[in-house]
């Protein structure tokens, strides 16, 4: 059973007040979402990621289409009790002190006295802000709210995590203090979806990912389904002759990139054999061969970038 | 649980705000200020002279001082508590904030709710510390308890929820503390004393259509002027001529709680 499944889902918002313009912020939007993976949620501002959140969470009610967490409709309150959320630039009633943030959200989400001071404890010790828990949050820094925030999320230990945005404001090594939270907290078997413009760090920690555009679902897949871009190949060699660059390009279009590198697609290993004998037989020595990747961002750049082309 | 959890987040917030604070030094010093007056010679020579004359006497002097009290938290209800009640739905409805508050499970009735009780049990606690200061100063001092005093606690906080609920309205629809305060505060002040004295206009006009149109706002727009008319006909032993000032301004309560659920359950956020 997954823990989020969409079906057709579409949301359209008038673009001014009496205005009968709309603006599609999501179309048709269908997907699901297994329980136990981290799936990070890709795509340019305005794409719809922060409407499809919403919509999840209720706090956005959908235009046309179906949505359910944990295979119940989201019209039902219920499923919240086992739901976690940081939002993008999110603002806690700036009158509270640290704790006093966790124990109200720790209320309102249904927990008691005892497991919210146990759970209190226990996050801002986990974040590094425990000793921070009795002072006023207008005092914190961007780092410490983001950290705070992720200390509420996880209050009521969820069993799906929303993270929009959640290393927002935090320095590197924070950034890797958070990364590990979510590995740990994935590998209890707890669900994360992460929305972020940080690639590198989606990259870093997803499972899946999936890549919106205008509101549409573009491309979604593991990292390898989606910077994997067939089998190529990279050489590392001795210099290459005139005559046998010629014939790296001719014959087996390959793409030089100097006297002693290029690189060879091919989806037969028999193929990449024939090439390594020729240049064997040539005197040439090879240093090195390695399968190339893309990087999640060079993937990012060109889908989105291409579907701006198409328009 | 989570509701009392929204109400006590009400409270908070008030106390956060220095609401809370204001109120209680507000009410300290009229306290203070009557226990001072009370204690002053002359009053304390009329005190004598109406215990020696009767009950009757005493009751009369100590039912004024309790009408001067109760029109004081009238004007205070109307003015200053509804100015600092007027932030706490467009704060509630703040990007970055509502989106957490929506993500919890709690039914958006009952946040709605919860600001709305809150505002309430704040207004309560603080009538009912002035109220029943005052009362125990004047029934120590004169002998006379008059029980009827505490029920103007009552009173009041109904007069109060009924403005408020057009402040959830208005908070949630505009999102703005400004303008909720002015449109309220225009609307108890000029609107609602110009429509009691609408009779008196319409026979200025002599016209048919300008009597309706009065007529029609008088009775759909709330009457907290009404509501403590009726207050004081009851502290002072005096016949209440007609209910319909409550029951207008409650209905009109329940309208505007009715819409604010309404728009807020339909809103994106």
């Amino acid at each position: 059973m997954p823990v989020i499944s969409t079906k057709n889902l579409r949301k359209e918002y008038q673009s001014k007040s009496f205005s009968k313009e709309k603006i599609v912020a999501l179309k048709d939007f269908s997907f699901e979402v297994n329980s136990g993976e981290i799936i990070g949620l890709l795509g340019p501002n305005g794409a719809g990621k922060t409407t499809l959140i919403k919509i999840l969470l209720g706090i956005v009610f959908a235009t046309d289409g179906e949505a359910k967490v944990f295979d119940q409709p989201i019209s039902k309150e219920d499923y919240k009790k086992k739901v976690g959320y940081l939002p993008e630039n999110h603002k806690y009633p700036n009158y509270l002190k640290g704790g006093q943030v966790l124990e109200y959200f720790g209320r309102l989400s249904g927990l008691d006295e005892n497991t919210i001071k146990a759970k209190s404890r226990e996050y801002l010790a986990l974040f590094g802000i425990e000793k921070w828990d009795k002072t006023s949050i207008k005092k914190y820094s961007k780092g410490m709210m983001q950290r705070l925030g992720l200390a509420q999320s996880m209050m009521n230990d969820p069993e799906l995590l929303f993270l929009d945005e959640p290393t927002d404001g935090v320095d590197p090594v924070g950034r890797k203090h958070i990364r590990d939270v979510l590995l740990h907290y994935k590998s209890r078997g707890k669900t994360i979806f992460i929305n972020s413009h940080l690639l590198s760090e989606v990259e870093l920690i997803c499972d899946r990912v999936a890549i919106l555009n205008k509101g549409e679902l573009i491309r979604q897949g593991t990292i390898d389904e989606i910077t994997n871009t067939g089998n190529n190949y990279k050489f590392i060699t001795s210099d290459l002759s005139d005559e046998l660059s010629n014939s790296l390009l001719m014959q087996y279009k390959a793409a030089l990139r100097g006297k002693t590198e290029f690189m060879y697609s091919t989806e037969s290993v028999e193929e990449l054999n024939k090439l390594i004998d020729l240049l064997r037989s040539k005197g040439i020595l090879i240093h090195n061969i390695s399968l190339e990747r893309n990087s999640l961002e060079n993937m990012f750049i060109n889908l989105v970038g291409e579907e701006q082309n198409q328009i | 649980m989570t509701f009392l959890a929204l109400i006590k987040g009400t409270i908070q917030e008030a106390i956060a705000k220095k609401i809370i604070l204001g109120f209680f030094a507000l009410s300290s010093i009229i306290i203070l200020i009557f226990l001072i007056l009370v204690n002053t010679d002359s009053i304390e020579g009329m005190v004598e002279m109406m215990q020696a004359s009767g009950e009757g006497g005493m009751k009369e002097v100590i039912v004024g001082f309790e009408v001067l009290i109760v029109n004081l938290s009238y004007l205070f209800i109307i003015t200053i508590s509804l100015i600092a009640v007027s932030s706490f739905i467009p704060s509630m409805v703040e990007k970055g904030n509502i989106d957490l508050l929506l993500s919890k499970p709690v039914s958006r009735f009952e946040i709605l709710m919860g600001k709305f009780v809150g505002g309430i049990a704040l207004i309560f606690i603080n009538l009912a510390y002035l109220i029943v200061s005052i009362w125990l100063i004047l029934s120590i001092k004169s002998g006379f308890w008059h029980f009827q005093f505490l029920y103007t606690i009552i009173w009041l906080t109904v007069s109060f929820a009924v403005i408020y609920s057009m402040v959830i309205l208005l908070g949630l629809t505009t999102q703005s503390t400004i303008l909720t305060a002015i449109i309220t505060l225009f609307l108890v002040l000029i609107v609602t004393p110009l429509l009691g004295a609408r009779e008196g206009i319409a026979e200025m006009f002599k016209n048919d259509v300008i009597k309706f149109v009065l007529d029609f706002f008088y009775y759909i727009l709330p009457k907290p002027g009404g509501i403590n008319d009726i207050s004081m006909r009851m502290l002072t032993d005096q016949p209440i001529e007609s209910w319909q000032p409550l029951i207008t301004s409650l209905l009109f309560m329940l309208t505007m709680l009715t819409l604010s659920v309404y728009y807020f359950k339909k809103k994106d956020y």
